[in-house]
């Protein structure tokens, strides 16, 4: 409390260079938060470079020493190796990108606006010559700037890891395209996702006043908000289609739905013939089909997903103005 | 914060009829929220728990061996099988409600840290306290013997319903006893975690003083205890070995920690000359669980202790 005080003594002496006023007081303020950030990225950023470069090259010439890449994969592969080890831990260090949303949506209710509320630090705010809805707009657009520059290079470095580490992804537990978390990790949404984080942390910090109940419930909403978005996932572009006759197609991509196909082109769930040719006869089961998106849809599928979750911030940070002009009752 | 000081300021004097009184009341009066939340996930895990035993019966039937079409052998239809989607609600279910007990000592630390010591020091609240007719020890003994007592009780039951709610823990279903989510719901290490969360929660929050720093340094410190745990719980119990020649399998209930082929001239083709595996057995569930509880009993007994000798070093 007393370094709020503080700094907002120091606001008048003003600083000779870089950031002056409100976005200095906001960097100065959150300081703690902004060195965390720093590292956060320099450590993600670190662990998808060693990925991309010297940890792929030891894990691969391991691999090739253990005579994994021989036609006939024996049994000795199921050994992972030191090099392969600290591989998969660089790949989790480099999914911290995962945890942002929710670490930018407990910091934003608690931190940068519940805390403020609290204490009265941002009643003793408006009464110098900050209106609230600028007070409002310098604590979310500071944030939001450091959010997208950090996490728009981390998913860089990501794409540029995921494309090196690829003839190894059947040894280490580095997934699919369509996984969570590679998803998020490799295109725009782990950005969009981080400013959902800040957006819902502010208006649940608005809302409460009160820094710890601020927290928690901002948490809670980003998870409940993520699950209902990342479910809509599939749904946000037209599947493919493949059908094949007596058996079914080959497995690929993000598939949605599998079953058995008649004479009419019908769609029925799966008789579970197996190989019983009678069976299928009685079934009238002529082939099978497997709806599913292949790596292509990657594009469209996340930029439909960007769209939308941009929209709902839109929508949370609109709500918080709306609601601290109300409270305060000002003309903004 | 006005709650906090009706509390703490005039209960002890105009004394409640019934129930809990002075210390104890004004702990649960103060964090009523955090009671009520409590509750709520007490209740809401026992309903889902007592439902994951009705339905366990018919979520095994799905892992029954079938045959199609169905054959004189007595086997039941494979689509019959298929068609029943108890075993997906049965298996999330337990997972879900295993894993939330695994996880609970992140919010129980954070709440420690933040909500229980760093808010009041942060406030001044437990300075005014500590004037009335209530010691620095006295307070802090309170403020942790009412939420260890409620922790441990409400965890304790939900283990046990946990493994009521598993009946013969067929790990096709529940998931192997040995998995980093499984093994803390199924035993009393979950009561251990939990305590460790407060204890260390409640340390940080006296270390730092400030009501968010706290929340956030009691939550650190009990991911790192849960990260150095999990990778060091295969070590904490000796491990059988067991070597032979040609191919060696392991039973699917051992936790396979280690395993090592000699091969002929070209590894990785055919069979290989010499196996070794080490691994735990099921029956080392038990020695495992005690040893776990065992050190997180003794890091919450150490945290606590180090809370006390903080507050008396810093009150007169």
């Amino acid at each position: 409390m007393t370094t709020v005080v503080t700094i907002e003594t120091s606001t008048a002496v003003a600083p000779s260079r870089g950031p002056r006023g409100l976005v200095w007081v906001m960097l100065r303020v959150h300081r703690w938060a902004l060195w965390f950030w720093v590292l956060l990225v320099a450590v993600g950023a670190g662990a998808l470079l060693f990925v991309h470069g010297p940890g792929t090259d030891a894990a691969w010439s391991e691999y090739r020493a253990m005579g994994c890449d021989s036609p006939e994969v024996g049994q000795a592969c199921d050994y992972s190796g030191p090099a392969i080890s600290r591989l998969g831990l660089a790949n989790s260090l480099g999914g911290l990108l995962n945890f942002v949303p929710l670490l930018a949506a407990a910091w934003a209710g608690g931190a940068l606006i519940g805390r403020e509320l609290e204490n009265g630090t941002a009643q003793l705010a408006w009464a110098q010559s900050v209106s609230p809805a600028r007070w409002l707009a310098a604590k979310l657009a500071v944030p939001a700037a450091l959010l997208v520059a950090g996490t728009t290079l981390l998913t860089l470095l990501h794409r540029l890891a995921w494309s090196s580490a690829a003839p190894l992804r059947s040894i280490v537990p580095w997934r699919e395209w369509y996984d969570d978390d590679i998803f998020l990790a490799n295109g725009t949404l782990a950005t969009a996702h981080a400013l959902l984080g800040l957006a819902v942390g502010a208006l649940a910090g608005l809302l409460l006043r009160r820094a710890l109940p601020a927290l928690a419930a901002a948490a809670v909403g980003l998870l409940v908000l993520t699950q209902a978005l990342g479910s809509l996932r599939p749904y946000l572009w037209p599947v493919e289609t493949l059908t094949q006759k007596g058996m079914y197609p080959p497995y690929t991509g993000m598939v949605l739905d599998d079953g058995a196909l008649t004479s009419t082109g019908a769609r029925v769930e799966d008789p579970l013939c197996i190989n019983d040719t009678k069976c299928l006869a009685d079934h009238d089961i002529v082939g099978f089909y497997r709806d599913y998106h292949p790596s292509s849809h990657f594009w469209p599928l996340q930029l439909v997903e960007t769209g939308i979750v941009l929209a709902v911030v839109a929508l949370a940070v609109l709500a918080a103005f709306r609601l601290l002009r109300r409270r305060t009752g000002a003309a903004v | 914060m006005t709650a906090t000081l009706t509390a703490t300021g005039t209960t002890p004097a105009g004394t409640t009829p019934r129930g809990p009184r002075g210390l104890v009341w004004s702990v649960l009066r103060v964090h009523r929220t955090a009671l009520v939340l409590w509750g709520l996930a007490l209740t809401a895990a026992t309903a889902g728990l007592i439902w994951m035993y009705v339905i366990a019966d018919e979520a095994r039937r799905a892992y029954l061996p079938c045959s199609e079409p169905v054959a004189a052998d007595g086997y039941p239809s494979c689509s019959s099988l298929d068609a029943i989607t108890a075993d997906d609600y049965y298996s999330t279910g337990i997972a879900l409600l295993t894993s939330a007990l695994t996880f609970a000592i992140f919010p129980v630390a954070a709440w420690a840290g933040g909500a229980l010591i760093g808010r009041e020091l942060e406030s001044g609240t437990a300075l005014l306290a500590w004037t009335q007719s209530v010691s620095p020890v006295r307070w802090l003994a309170a403020k942790l013997a009412v939420p260890a007592v409620l922790l441990a009780a409400g965890t304790g039951a939900l283990v046990l319903l946990n493994r009521w709610a598993q009946t013969d823990g067929n790990p096709n279903v529940v998931g192997d006893w040995y998995g980093p989510d499984v093994f803390v719901g199924i035993g009393p290490a979950a009561v251990g975690y939990v305590l460790a969360g407060l204890a260390l929660g409640a340390l940080a929050g006296l270390l730092v003083r400030r009501t968010l720093p706290a929340a956030g340094a009691g939550f650190a410190s009990s991911l790192v205890l849960y990260l150095v745990l999990d990778h060091f719980r295969k070590d904490l119990w000796p491990k059988a070995d067991r070597s032979q020649a040609g191919e060696l399998e392991l039973p699917r209930s051992a936790w396979q920690v280690d395993w090592n082929a000699t091969w002929g001239r070209y590894p990785g083709e055919g069979t290989p000359r010499f196996t070794s595996a080490t691994f735990h057995p099921r029956s080392h569930f038990w020695p495992l669980q005690l040893v776990e509880t065992g050190i997180l009993l003794a890091v919450a007994a150490t945290a606590t202790l180090a809370a006390f000798w903080l507050l008396r070093r810093r009150t007169p």
